[in-house]
C-alpha cells in the first residue's frame, strides 16, 4: 500500500483526516509508546490504532490496557482488537482465596487456532511482528456484555424467571457446552466471568472473550473454570447476585427468608453470597437449585468436569441435552 | 543408577540381594504384598509418611520400598523459553535427588536395608496430574500398598486445585492406601 493509499483508507474508514506525518510501527515490544493515530504494519497489512481498550470490569471505569489496542484493518475497514505481548503474574482474588495467575499470549494464540470458526468464541489469528513478537489480531465483537444485559433488565425476578430466563438459560448452557469443548481439547478459558460473554448485536449469539489467563497447577485443571461457570449460573438464575446485607436491607418478608438461611446456603468462596436461591424465590425448580448448591459451603461433592455440570443441567427441564 | 523407559529415573541404593522360594504365583503375590510405594514431595507431611512407614515396616523382612517424586516441567505458557524450562527441571531434579537420599537415610535409620529402597523421579514434559502418575506407577509396579502424606486442604482449595490424596483414595485399586496426616 502506498502512503497515499494509506491516507485514503484512513479517511474512508476512520472518518478522520490522517495525521501530517504517518508513524508506522513494525516492532511492538514497546507497546506503551504505540498511540492512537499510529499504524501497525504486520505481515504487509496496515492497522490504524484508535486507542487502548479499557479494563471495564463490572461496570466500573477501569484502567487502560496499554497492550490491547483498538484498531481498524485498513484492508477491510473491520474493527479489530490487537493484543500485544505482555507477560505478567499476579495474585487473583477468588472470593476469599488468592491464587497466582499468569497472562500468557502463547496460550490465547493457541486457543484462537483451536476455536477457529466456533460460533461461541471470539475469533482471530496470530502473526509475528518484525522482531518475532506474537501479535493477536482479534475481530471486535459488536454487542452487549452479558453482565450488562442482565443488570439492565427492568423487571422483577419472577417476571424475568418466567419470561426471559428460559431463553437466557439455553444460551448460557450453550456457552458452558463451548467451554466443555475447550476442556476436551486440553485447554481452559481461565477467566470465566459474566462480563467475558458478549451477546453479539444482530445475531444474539453469546461469545466468550479473553482467554489469556493461565495457572501453574495441574491436579484439577478445570477447577478455576468451574468456579467461574458456577458464578455465571448463579448470576443467570438469580438475575444478579444476592448477598445477606442486601436482603436484610429489603426488610419486610425478606427478614423471614433471611432467618431461614444457614451457612450451608452460602457460597463456598464468598461468605455473604446466597447460593440457595430457592429460599429467596420458591418457584425455582428443585433440580436447578441443586446444581447451584454444588457451589455452596454445604456441598459435599464438587463438579470436577464440565460434562458433570452439563449432565445435571440437562435434567433441569430447560435444556434438552448436551454433547458428550 | 539405571534409567527405565519414559522419563522415570530409577535408582536403588544398593543392588538387590535377591533369592526367594515357592511357586512363581506365590512369589509374585508375596512380592506384591511386600512392595510399598511412597509418593513424596518436599513437604513435612511427606517426611511424616516416610517416618511412619519406617517405624511400622522395619520389622518386615521382605519389605521393598519405592519412593516416587513427580516433577512437572513448567508449562510453556508460563515459561516460553525451552532452555529456561530445562534449567528449572535440572535444578528440581538435583534438589529432589538430595531430598530423596535424605529420606532414604531416614528409612535405613529405621532398619530398612538399603537394598530394599528404590528412588524414582518421574519428570513430565507436559504438565500432568501427579495423582494420575502415582496411579499409573501403582498399576504398572504391582504394589501392595501406597502411602501418601496429606497436608489437609480446605474445601475451597480442593474445589480449585484438587487433592492428590483424595484422588488416590478414590481411585487406587487392588492395594492398601495409607494416608498420613
Amino acid at each position: 500500500m502506498t502512503e497515499q493509499q494509506i491516507r485514503d483508507k484512513i479517511r474512508q474508514y476512520s472518518h478522520f483526516a490522517p495525521p501530517d506525518k504517518l508513524r508506522i510501527v513494525t516492532d511492538t515490544s514497546e507497546f506503551m509508546s504505540i498511540r492512537a493515530g499510529d499504524l501497525l504494519e504486520l505481515d504487509g497489512h496496515f492497522y490504524l490504532i484508535r486507542g487502548e481498550e479499557i479494563e471495564g470490569r463490572f461496570g466500573l471505569d477501569g484502567e487502560p490496557k496499554f497492550w490491547v489496542k483498538k484498531a481498524i484493518d485498513l484492508e477491510s475497514g473491520q474493527a479489530k482488537v490487537i493484543k500485544l505481548v505482555f507477560h505478567e503474574s499476579f495474585l487473583m482474588r477468588l472470593g476469599e482465596l488468592q491464587i497466582r495467575c499468569f497472562r500468557s499470549p502463547h496460550k490465547e494464540s493457541r486457543i484462537l487456532d483451536k476455536v477457529r470458526d466456533h460460533p461461541h468464541f471470539m475469533q482471530g489469528f496470530t502473526i509475528r511482528d518484525q522482531v518475532g513478537n506474537l501479535v493477536r489480531i482479534i475481530d471486535k465483537i459488536q454487542g452487549t456484555r452479558y453482565y450488562d444485559f442482565i443488570n439492565d433488565l427492568n423487571m422483577d425476578h419472577e417476571q424475568y424467571f418466567h419470561e426471559i430466563f428460559p431463553l437466557v438459560f439455553k444460551n448460557i448452557v450453550t456457552c458452558i457446552d463451548a467451554i466443555h469443548e475447550l476442556h476436551k481439547n486440553g485447554e481452559v478459558h481461565g477467566d470465566i466471568r459474566n462480563d467475558h460473554v458478549i451477546i453479539e448485536r444482530g445475531s444474539s449469539v453469546y461469545k466468550w472473550i479473553d482467554f489469556d489467563y493461565t495457572y501453574e497447577w495441574a491436579e484439577n485443571p478445570f477447577g478455576v473454570d468451574l468456579f467461574g461457570l458456577g458464578n455465571v449460573l448463579l448470576f443467570t438464575v438469580g438475575k444478579g447476585f444476592f448477598n445477606v446485607t442486601e436482603v436484610a436491607r429489603k426488610g419486610g418478608l425478606w427478614e423471614k427468608v433471611l432467618a431461614e438461611l444457614t451457612t450451608d446456603d452460602m457460597s463456598l468462596f464468598f461468605s455473604h453470597r446466597i447460593i440457595n436461591l430457592k429460599k429467596l424465590f420458591p418457584y425455582i425448580p428443585q433440580g436447578l437449585n441443586e446444581v447451584l448448591m454444588h457451589f455452596s459451603k454445604g456441598a459435599e461433592v464438587f463438579y470436577e468436569k464440565t460434562s458433570e455440570l452439563l449432565d445435571d443441567l440437562g435434567t433441569c427441564g430447560y435444556y434438552p441435552g448436551v454433547t458428550g | 543408577m539405571s534409567v527405565v523407559p519414559g522419563a522415570t529415573a530409577e535408582r536403588t541404593l544398593i543392588p538387590h540381594a535377591g533369592g526367594s522360594s515357592g511357586s512363581l504365583a506365590d512369589r509374585m503375590e508375596h512380592s506384591m504384598k511386600s512392595k510399598v510405594l511412597i509418593a513424596i514431595d518436599h513437604s513435612e507431611n511427606a517426611l511424616k509418611a516416610v517416618d511412619y512407614v519406617g517405624r511400622i515396616l522395619s520389622c518386615h523382612p521382605d519389605v521393598d520400598i519405592s519412593l516416587l517424586r513427580v516433577i512437572n516441567e513448567p508449562s510453556p505458557d508460563l515459561m516460553p523459553d525451552s532452555n529456561d524450562r530445562r534449567r528449572v527441571v535440572d535444578q528440581m531434579k538435583e534438589e529432589t535427588l538430595r531430598f530423596m537420599e535424605t529420606v532414604g537415610v531416614r528409612l535405613t535409620g529405621c532398619g530398612i536395608p538399603e537394598s530394599r529402597i528404590h528412588l524414582k523421579i518421574q519428570t513430565c514434559q507436559k504438565v500432568t496430574s501427579v495423582a494420575e502418575l502415582i496411579l499409573h506407577e501403582l498399576r504398572t509396579g504391582q504394589y501392595g500398598t501406597v502411602v501418601i502424606g496429606r497436608r489437609g486442604v480446605s474445601k475451597r482449595e480442593e474445589f480449585l486445585f484438587g487433592s492428590v490424596s483424595n484422588r488416590i483414595v478414590r481411585e487406587a485399586k487392588d492395594c492398601a492406601v495409607w494416608v498420613v496426616e
